[in-house]
């Protein structure tokens, strides 16, 4: 822990740390370019020079170069270190084409500030610029490579962190070139970071080309709704509309990056169909009197047929506050607690993650930092796509990875993939078969010294997480545990799961028997939530009184005999609790409203005044539920409220929006046992195992527009022996039969997918999506079209 | 003597008014007679077009910023061939305060103030400019700058056509 002086200050820092960064934390931002907190540095700008007036190396240094040492000291200010910076920023202006006011980054330009800072402002070579042609990457990152500084953060980013391989660098000399071989879209699900790195103009959101200028956006920090690992993003907007979302900063979690679905999925808070006005009986109603007559309809439904007989569902997309005053409401109503997650098997996955696995579970910065991760029955890609990055960041490190799982798993970097079925997964993490590898594994993990194995919920099940929770406890020792990584449906579920209590039947027999009359549900649908979809669809039509509190437009709100918008998580303030139990808070970026771009019809805003903004009335879901309940503490309050009647949620008053978020407390309780071991072998038939792809697969991306470019149509994979054995081909359209119903899709052949399993994605808004993935696999058949 | 002051500071304003009673005044008789304002008066703000005829603003937001009042507000958007320039841009004149710091932040020389200042009325929408309005079809006080051919973006002329400009690299090829 050297201490050393900066420009008169002293300050004590780790070992290893550089003087850049022991600068940075006495508050003095060196200029720099090359160095970034996740890519470090590789000296290649030299715009960070100080002198190092005393030290085993006096001198003018760079400071990302320079080890931090005992007893050094540094000025950052002197005549040569400034007069060294200044040349350097006129060297990176020489070619520089000085088209600030066409550029999308003026204003938060790392160049521009950069520039001042060095103190550069006259030009004074006078040849000529160097130019380049520019390339089409495609629909997400546009390219203007004449304003490149050649700092080579972008490859850094695209190559060496999150593993892409069709972006480098190119050329020689003057020319050197960042962009691909040929033009086309950029391949990787992590392609937009470079955007966020890129110091300059050269690369920029092609989906935000020409919207805003940062001092005019509306920004707060906020956690990404796509996935559970709840990323730190903040999302940016104007004129009532969501314009873009940028990576926020949390070590804990992301890091400094975000995926693709969290950057260009946020279509949904734009999305024309969203339901704007409160409904009640067909007619539109002011949000006042809608409540009125939800309280009217559920206490003439409580004194006519009991408590029994109005049923609550919350949602791992609703807020924990939200989630709180609903169970407040069943409680002060004296009906059954709320349904958190309809889906029943995936419901018991989250009860084991939040009961169970709850003292050791790994944030994604401990899965970075480890040396074997082995998941088990997960695609990160599409189930957790950070989580695939931080994979990589394993692999980089020198550790493994190894993945079981059924399907065709692609990850940024080398690993081993095992395939096997769900049930196979199952019986081997209860020891049963497939011996020798668990052995192996077994081997391996106790060897480990930072071991993390992931679990994918939808594979695994309750029980399949319960026995992941046996397996950590066999491989800990005494100087370290062997975390978990459970990976779970939705942004919330954690924090849903926490509310839930008993188990209860499920809601659907509770429907189908009759005894349920009204069915309130927040942010949730059980259309297409729950594996029945077909039955629940019956059983729903069939209720005397549906109310939703919905922000995307679902079945349930066309149904709703009552209707109350909510605001989407940027219209609102909110706690979401990750996957791994950390609560974080995110903050209201922009007022609900029907963007500008809609209501002035894009020529200019409309030219008469009106008192209220246009569809403006969605209101945060734990507002409109205070209004139900008459409760008028604020936010704050509600948290304390909380956080001291439930002990696990110690702290959640004091978390604030952008920070590091805070674990809520392992569960005392005793662990869940689960009694039936669902584990069978199915060899010889074929089954299908409904799962997430990528894009378009959770509620909220499938209605994002910007998503399309990525999307892939519904298709089924097949081992090609499966195929062959039917005489399919690849390409061809194919007949696939389940109890479900016949769909019609064309039929894809993967050498890495299982034999004996047809895997078929969940795609929300398409034919498929009453196949519900978190289930277990279902008989089916598939044959040729009838020619 | 403060008495001779007294008697002195009494009378000599009747003697200027009585000179200025016999000489030629200076009132002009507005508004049946136009007073020519000085080119620097800071008057009703116009977008002006470069010497290709081609809107000149960029709609980069600078005088938005700049502006104290918050009175402009615009869409940037884009051309087929490029091109930005605001799809929409807007002035409220009963915001604005004349005091052309926008004019100074323009980096195209686009915005610029006329001589302009009669814009009483009764009706407070007809104060709210559009681009329509606001465009006329000169460069103003600088008829001859055009910010496309200066700066280093293929717009007014093909890439690396520019004056000071060398044609494009081929970055793969492998002559040292
Ligand atoms: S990269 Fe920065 S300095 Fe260069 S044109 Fe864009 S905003 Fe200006
Ligand atoms: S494209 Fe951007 S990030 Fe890449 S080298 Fe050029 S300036 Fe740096
Ligand atoms: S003259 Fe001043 S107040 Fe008027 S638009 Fe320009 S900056 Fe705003
Ligand atoms: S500063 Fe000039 S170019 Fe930029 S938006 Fe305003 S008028 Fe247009
Ligand atoms: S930041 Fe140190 S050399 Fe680039």
């Amino acid at each position: 822990m050297p201490t050393l002086t900066i420009d008169n200050q002293q300050v004590t820092v780790p070992d290893g740390n550089t003087v850049f960064e022991a600068a940075e934390q006495l508050g003095i931002v060196v200029p720099h370019f090359c160095y970034h907190h996740a890519l470090g540095a590789v000296g290649a700008c030299r715009m960070c020079a100080v002198t190092v007036v005393e030290g085993s190396m006096p001198g003018m240094k760079m400071s990302c170069m320079t080890p931090a040492e005992e007893g050094m000291v540094v000025e950052t200010g002197t005549a040569q270190a400034e007069g060294f910076r200044e040349h350097v920023g006129e060297w990176l202006m020489t070619n520089h084409p000085h088209d600030c006011p066409v550029c999308d980054e003026g204003g938060e330009c790392q160049l521009q500030e950069m520039t001042i800072a060095s103190g550069h402002g006259l030009r004074n070579y006078r040849g000529n610029k160097r130019t380049y042609q520019n390339q089409d990457l495609g629909p997400y990152v546009a390219q203007e490579m004449n304003r490149c500084i050649q700092c080579y953060r972008c490859v850094r980013t695209y190559q060496d962190y999150c593993g892409g391989r069709d972006f480098g660098a190119m050329g020689s000399r003057q020319r050197v070139f960042f962009g691909r071989f040929r033009d086309g879209m950029l391949e990787s699900d992590f392609s937009g970071n470079i955007v966020d790195v890129c110091p300059t103009g050269v690369l920029t959101d092609k989906t935000f080309r020409f919207k805003t200028r940062l001092w005019d956006l509306e920004q707060a920090p906020s956690i990404c709704p796509h996935c559970s690992l709840g990323c730190a993003t903040v999302p940016g907007g104007r004129y009532r509309e969501l314009q873009r979302v940028v990576s926020g900063v949390n070590l804990q979690t992301n890091g400094h990056f975000i995926c693709d679905r969290g950057r260009f999925g946020s279509g949904y808070v734009n999305h024309p169909a969203r339901p704007r006005h409160a409904r009640a009986g067909g007619s539109r109603v002011s949000v006042t009197d809608a409540v009125d007559s939800l309280l009217r309809r559920i206490s003439e439904t409580v004194s006519q047929h009991g408590p029994e007989a109005v049923a609550m569902v919350g949602s791992g997309r609703a807020s924990l506050e939200a989630n709180l005053l609903l169970r407040q409401w069943a409680a002060e109503l004296n009906c059954p607690p709320p349904v958190f997650e309809l889906h029943p098997r995936r419901a018991r996955a989250i009860r084991q993650t939040v009961g169970t696995l709850s003292d050791h579970l790994a944030s994604l910065r401990q899965v970075r930092k480890s040396d074997l991760v082995v998941v088990f029955g997960a695609d990160p890609l599409a189930e957790a796509p950070m989580l695939a990055l931080a994979l990589r960041q394993v692999v980089r490190a020198g550790g493994r990875v190894v993945v079981l799982d059924p399907r065709p798993v692609e990850l940024p970097c080398e690993f081993e993939h095992h395939p096997l079925t769900q049930e196979k997964i199952l019986c081997l993490l209860a020891g049963n078969c497939e011996k020798e590898l668990f052995n192996r594994l077994l081997q391996d993990l106790m060897a480990a010294r930072r071991p993390v194995l992931v679990g994918g919920g939808d594979l695994l099940g309750g029980v399949g997480l319960q026995l992941l929770g046996h397996l950590t406890e066999s491989c800990d020792n005494d100087d370290r545990y062997c975390l978990v990584h459970p990976l779970l449906p939705q942004a919330n579920s954690f924090g849903a799961g926490l509310l839930e209590g008993p188990e209860q039947t499920d809601l659907l027999e509770r429907l189908e028997s009759g005894r349920v009359r009204a069915l309130i549900c927040l942010e949730s649908d059980p259309c297409s939530e729950h594996p029945e979809a077909g039955r629940m669809q019956l059983a729903i039509s069939r209720l005397d009184y549906l109310a939703v509190f919905d922000y995307l437009p679902t079945h349930a709100t066309k149904r709703a005999d009552l209707l109350l918008p909510t605001t989407t998580p940027v219209e609102g303030d909110g706690v979401f609790i990750n996957n791994e139990g950390r609560m974080q808070a995110f903050a209201r970026v922009l007022q609900p409203g029907v963007p500008l771009a809609v209501t002035g019809q894009g020529n200019h805003p409309p030219r008469e005044f009106v008192p209220a903004t246009p569809g403006c009335h969605p209101r945060p879901a734990w507002q409109l539920l205070q209004q139900v309940l008459g409760d008028e503490r604020t936010l704050h309050g509600l948290r304390q409220a909380a956080a001291e009647h439930e002990s696990r949620l110690e702290g959640l008053s004091d978390l604030q929006p952008g920070g590091e978020g805070l674990r809520v407390m392992p569960s005392s309780q005793a662990p869940v046992e689960e009694s039936t071991v669902e584990i069978w072998s199915q060899d010889g038939d074929l089954r299908l195992l409904p799962v997430q792809v990528r894009y378009g697969s959770d509620h909220a991306s499938c209605l994002s527009d910007k998503l399309t470019p990525r999307m892939t149509g519904p298709q089924l994979i097949v081992h090609p022996q499966e195929a062959e054995k039917r005489q399919l081909k690849a390409g061809e359209t194919v007949l696939l039969k389940t109890a479900q119903g016949t769909f019609r899709f064309p039929l894809a052949c993967d050498e890495r997918v299982v034999r004996g399993r047809v895997i078929v994605p969940c795609l929300p808004g398409t034919p498929l999506e009453i196949l519900v993935p978190g289930g277990l696999s279902l008989p089916c058949e598939i044959e040729g079209e009838a020619p | 003597m403060s008495l001779w002051r007294d008697i002195k500071g009494t009378l000599q304003p009747f003697w200027i008014t009585l000179c200025k009673m016999l000489s030629r005044p200076v009132t002009v008789q507005y508004p049946e007679q136009k007073q020519q304002m000085t080119p620097r008066y800071r008057g009703r703000l116009m977008l002006t077009r470069d010497p290709d005829g081609q809107e000149r603003c960029v709609a980069c937001h600078l005088c938005s910023a700049a502006c104290p009042v918050d009175c402009i507000s615009m869409q940037a958007t884009e051309a087929e061939d490029g091109r930005r320039y605001a799809a929409w841009f807007r002035i409220n004149f009963t915001r604005c305060i004349f005091c052309g710091l926008c004019t100074e932040a323009c980096p195209t020389l686009a915005i610029q103030v006329t001589g302009e200042f009669e814009l009483a009325g009764r009706d407070p929408l007809k104060l709210v400019w559009e681009k329509e309005d606001l465009l006329v079809d000169h460069g103003g006080h600088d008829p001859d700058y055009n910010f496309y051919r200066q700066a280093g973006i293929a717009v007014a002329a093909p890439r690396g056509a520019n004056p000071t400009e060398s044609p494009p690299v081929d970055p793969k090829g492998l002559l040292p």
